[in-house]
Formats: structure tokens, sequence, C-alpha cells
């Protein structure tokens, strides 16, 4: 069967966009024939990582497109911001560490939710979050 | 406009509280200030949050929930999250969210139940 | 007619004069015919000498004739040694390269002569060279044409022998296909002219994705060779697997011209890894059966041993099951479960806090006392959870947290 190609972008500027974030997420995975469950998962995990973007760095922007490795078909998003960045990555793997309001559940949740989960951050420059999910065998 | 989307709805001593499906930070905010708001003017003896619509449960809801529960329970009641969606459930489970001292129920009517009728043996969080 | 032969020589003027031989060697212009002084250095020159090594008589007459010959020749006194040779046995022959005037080279035979005088004092040679360049170069173009003779008896019989054993396509750049051997009209139900000037997507089965086949055309046109397995259809309409190799040929600009597909039939292997696939899916779902026992009450016996995948699967079906059939109590029951590592325990606790988030309870049955060592041993916490040892056991927690009681007919328990 042909996989419909789907990729789009998404601007960050509000804590509104949190919902709306998680709205196209949910569409996007829907779309893509996930099941409810893992498309529970993806949409939380997206909206942990769009709050850490408004939270941390006001604004950012995430992309999503659907990626083909070797026979599997999954879901990618990526989290970019230019805000303060992490200065401790292995740290803020950990539960529970936060260095804001948040209750530091953002980064190790999503990486038990999602399949993939690497980060990139420069103090001072940014973060950037990538997370993909393989859709299981139906 | 968030404020509208909630309803609290008094019956007998309860209050009872339909969490819309996907409920905005600002929305989840005001919850909170309408159910303790709620609270103090009835002396309710319980809370049921009825969440058999919410579709994502992400940390910063967890938090806001499990704040409101131990805020109700300094004001002398007890809350009890009704309906939770099975998938809601794993994904939260998952994420290593709790909401400690929050009462669950399948569904309203056994949350009801749970409140106005006085039996052990109920499912801790 | 005048039968008087004029022109014929009387007896009187017999030939063989010293000067009809000259006369001759004047005319002969097909070999270089010279006269060599004991030394070595060049005494007569004719036209044919002329013609043949490109020296003019007066240019060359005194000079010794190791100039004919190239420099890493004489080097190794070649020229020397021939005339030894030929004063010692009267005459020496050769073939070999020799060099003209303006550098180029040709193949020559060469015979040289002794010439002694009545005394047998050495007096000079004689020296005969013969151009024989075409003549040679006749000889190793025979000699290459049989090399690729032998070359191309061997890429035939190659052919045949992948033609035997291999399905066998190739397209031109386009990917129009030029050629097909039998194999492939065989596996693909079409004849050859129907599959001549077609490009592949005949065969197109539509399952793989346009990822997938543009990976495979990106690839190719680099000049890279593609290897993967591919589904196609065949006339008929039924499938068939090949694991498939495409090996572009290049053009002289590095450009693929053509492209050579090698496919090996796999469609038993594909389809038994359908059935091992499909049987292991059935066995996940045999092993977690999921049902109620009463109303309110469902049973979850775990079997097997338990992997993150396996445990979140079997956390959805029974938290589905349990919203389902809105029942307030699961029973888990672990008796087939061998042995329980952190993991597993680990995945067991999330399940238990999953379904209670949903209002309802897990009351943990079949808890071996090995399992129950294990568990402390690991310092898992179980405190929380209700535990039984049987699932008999457990089926009368279940009964007392819905404050039902199971009461005898004839009035006692």
């Amino acid at each position: 069967m042909y996989e419909r190609l789907t990729a789009g972008e998404f601007r960050i500027q509000c804590e509104g966009d949190i919902v709306r974030a998680r709205k196209i997420v949910r569409d996007a995975a829907t779309a893509m024939g996930f099941g409810l469950t893992d498309v529970t998962r993806i949409v939380t995990a997206a909206s942990e990582l769009t709050r850490n973007i408004y939270h941390y760095a006001k604004c950012g922007c995430m992309r999503w497109r659907t990626v083909n490795e070797s026979g599997k078909v999954g879901l990618e998003l990526v989290f970019e911001d230019h805000g303060p960045g992490i200065p401790d990555l292995a740290k803020a793997m950990e539960p529970g560490y936060s260095t804001g309001k948040t209750l530091g559940m953002g980064l190790p949740g999503s990486k038990r939710l999602m399949d993939e989960l690497t980060i990139e951050s420069t103090v001072g420059q940014g973060t950037t979050v990538t997370v993909r999910k393989w859709r299981k065998l139906a | 406009m968030a404020l509208e989307k909630i309803s609290v709805i008094r019956l007998r001593d309860v209050l009872l509280v339909t969490v819309p499906s996907e409920p905005d930070d600002e929305t989840v905010c005001a919850l909170q200030e309408q159910v303790l708001a709620a609270m103090a003017r009835h002396e309710s003896k319980g809370l049921v949050l009825d969440i058999s619509t919410v579709q994502t449960l992400d940390s910063y809801f967890a938090r806001t929930v499990s704040e409101t529960v131990q805020m109700v329970s300094l004001m002398g009641g007890r809350t009890v999250l009704a309906g939770m969606r099975a998938p809601v459930a794993v994904t939260a489970t998952q994420l290593g969210l709790t909401i400690p001292s929050a009462l669950t129920a399948l569904d309203v009517d056994r949350a009801f139940d749970m409140l106005t009728l006085p039996h052990p043996g109920e499912p801790h969080v | 007619m005048n039968t008087a032969n004029t022109a014929s020589p009387s007896p009187a003027t017999v030939l063989g004069s010293e000067e009809d031989f000259r006369l001759l060697v004047e005319s002969v212009t097909d070999y270089a015919i010279i006269m060599l002084g004991p030394d070595g250095h060049v005494a007569t020159w004719n036209p044919g000498a002329e013609r043949v090594k490109g020296y003019r008589a007066e240019e060359i007459i005194g000079k010794h004739f190791s100039c004919f010959y190239p420099p890493e020749v004489v080097q190794r006194g070649f020229a020397e040694h021939e005339l030894k040779v030929a004063a010692k046995e009267g005459r020496f022959e050769d073939e070999g390269w020799r060099v003209r005037k303006d550098g180029t080279q040709f193949w020559a035979n060469v015979v040289i002569t002794a010439m002694r005088g009545k005394d047998g004092t050495l007096r000079g040679f004689g020296k005969l060279t013969r151009d024989l360049t075409e003549r040679k170069q006749a000889q190793e173009q025979i000699k290459e044409n049989a090399q690729i003779k032998a070359a191309l008896k061997e890429v035939g019989d190659l052919k045949l022998a992948l033609d035997a054993h291999a399905i066998v396509a190739i397209t031109d750049a386009q990917g129009k296909i030029t050629f097909v051997n039998d194999k492939f009209c065989a596996i693909s139900k079409y004849s050859r002219p129907e599959l001549i000037g077609q490009d592949h997507r005949i065969i197109n089965s539509g399952h793989h994705s346009k990822e997938f086949i543009h990976d495979l055309w990106t690839t190719i046109a680099r000049g890279q060779i593609w290897k993967g397995e591919i589904k196609n259809k065949a006339k008929d309409g039924s499938f068939y697997w090949v694991d498939t190799t495409i090996v572009p040929l290049m053009n002289e600009q590095g450009k693929p011209c053509q492209y050579v597909a090698i496919r090996a039939e796999i469609t038993a292997r594909k389809q038994a890894e359908d059935r091992i696939q499909q049987q292991g899916k059935e066995i996940m779902e045999l092993s977690m059966p999921v049902m109620q026992v009463w109303k309110g009450v469902v049973v979850a016996p775990l079997i097997g041993s338990l992997d993150s995948q396996r445990t979140q699967k079997f956390m959805e079906r029974l938290l589905n099951y349990i919203v389902d059939t809105n029942s307030p109590v699961a029973l888990v029951d672990i008796t087939g479960v061998p042995t329980i590592d952190t993991q597993t325990a680990q995945h067991l606790v999330e399940t238990i806090s999953a379904v209670r988030l949903l209002g309802a309870q897990v009351v943990l049955t079949g808890v071996r006392p090995a399992i129950a060592q294990t568990l402390v041993h690991l310092g898992i916490n179980l405190t929380d959870i209700v535990t039984r040892s049987s699932l008999a056991a457990g089926l009368q927690v279940a009964l007392d947290i819905l404050h039902l009681k199971v009461v005898s007919k004839n009035g006692s328990h």
C-alpha cells in the first residue's frame, strides 16, 4: 500500500498553541492509522514538549512528517526553539528534574511514550527535541 | 471565554464538574478556581470530576487536578475522578503521572455512590 | 607476328655482372639491401633502404648501423652480437623492432650475411631488411581476436549459467525493458513481446511505498547497486516475491545507460515468514485472554514470559475490557508466568496503577512461592497491591469488594 506523505510546521507562540498542537498531532497520527492508545501517547508527548517550549523558550516551532524506514512507517515530531537551552542533558532526562515551573515529566515521560527521542541543546542558543513513534503492524 | 466551558453542578451535597475534552491551561486553572469557590459556597462533602471525555491528560493537567484534590481535601471534601478512558490511563501511567489522594471510579454513577454511600474497600490511587 | 625474339639475351651477354647486380639492388624498393663494412659502418644504400628506414644515402653512408636499433637494444650490444654471429656462422637472421630516421619503430625481418674474399678475409656484410609491421599487426590482431572470442564465450557461458539460475531483465536508462530471459517470462506470466518496451510498472504490485521505489531509483541512477526484496504482480493477478539486485551499467560519461536486474524468487520464504508472524500474533493473543467471570469481575491470566511489548498490549486489552464491561475488579493471574524480573514486575505495577486510574482495582493472584521470593529480593513494593496465592482466593476478594456473598442453597456457606 502507498503511504500518503504528510508533513507540516506549526509555530508555538502562546499558551493556546499547546492545545492547537495537540489537535494537529492527533489528526496526523489518526490519519496514519495509529491505534487510539498510541494516538493518545503521541498527543500527550507532543503536549509535554510543546509546553516545555512555551515555558522555557516562550516561542518555537513544531514540525511533523511521516517517516519510512526499512519497511516501518512512523510519525516524527521535531520541537525546536531558540530559548535558553538545557545545561545538563543527562539530568534533564531524569524524572522529576525541572529548572522551571513544570513537573519535570516532559522529557523522560515523552521518551517512555515514544519509541525514539533525541535531544540537542546548546546553552544560550536553543533546544531541538526529535521524537518518533513507529506504527505497529495491525 | 474559557470560563464558559466549565459548569459546576451541585447535586445534593456533591459537586459535579464535567471537564472538556481538550482543556487548555487557562480552562484547567479556571476549573480549580470555580470548584474551590463552589466548595466554599455550598460546603459540599465531595467533588466528582467527570473526565470521561478527556482525550489528553498531560503533566500540567495532572498537577492541577492533584492540587485541586488536596485543596478540596483541606476544605473537608473528597474527590473522585470518574470515567478516565483506557488509553488516557495507559498513557498517564507510562508518563509517570499519579494523582495521589484522589479516588477513582469507572463512571459518574459509581463516583456518586462512593461519596454518598458509606462503605469501605474503594480503590485509592 | 614476328616470332623472332629480339629482346632475348644472347648467351654472350650473360647476366650476373656486378653492374647488373647493382641495377637490381637499385630497383628494389620493398627491401632494404645494404652493405656494411667489417666494423658495421654503412657502405652502400639502396632506394628500398631509403623507403624502409627513411635515410637518404648521403646521410647514412659511413655511419654505424647500430642507429637502426632501439637504444635499449644497442645498449645490450645486440648489433655487435649480430655481426659476430654472422661472421662466425656466415648468416644471422632476426625479427624485431627497428628504428626509422624519424624515430618511429617498425617490425623488421633482418638477414645479415658475411661477405668474404677469396682468401677468406671478412670484407663486410650484406644486410637485407624487410618491413613486416603490417604482418605483425595482423598477427597481433588475430591473437587479440582470439582472446576476445574466448572472453565472449566466457561471457556467453556466464550468461547461460545466470539465465538458468536467475530471473533476468535489462532495461534502458529510462527503465524500458529491453531484454527478459525465459525465467522472467515464466514467473511474470507475460510473453516476451508483452514485456519488451514496457517498464517495470507492468509487474508493480502496489505493495511498496513511494519512498521505497524512490530510494531504489535514486540509488541506481547514482550508479550504485541496489538490493532488496520486491513484491511483484504477475499477469494473472497473482503475487510473487523476488530478492532483487539491480546493477547499473555505465556509459563512457559515467552515466547509467542500462540496468540489469537479477532476481531470485522468494515467495515461499515470504509466505513462511508471514505465517510465522501471523502465528506469533495469534499465540500472543491466545496467551492473553481477558474474560468476565461475574458481573463486575474480569479475569486476565498471564501466560509465558512478559516483555515490554507484550505487557503494553496486555495493559491496553485489560483496560479497554474493564471499561467495556464496567468492571470494578480485575483478577490478574500470574500462575502461568515462569519467571519474573525487575522489568516484568515494574510492568505489572504499571498495569495495576493504570487500572486504578480507571476506577477499578487489581487483585494479583497465582503468586507462587518462588515468585513471591523473587519479588521481595528485587525490592518490588507490592504492599499497596492486593495479592492472593490462588485464583479462587482472589475471586473471594473480588466478591468482597463488590459486597457480594456466595451462599449455599441449603443455607450454609
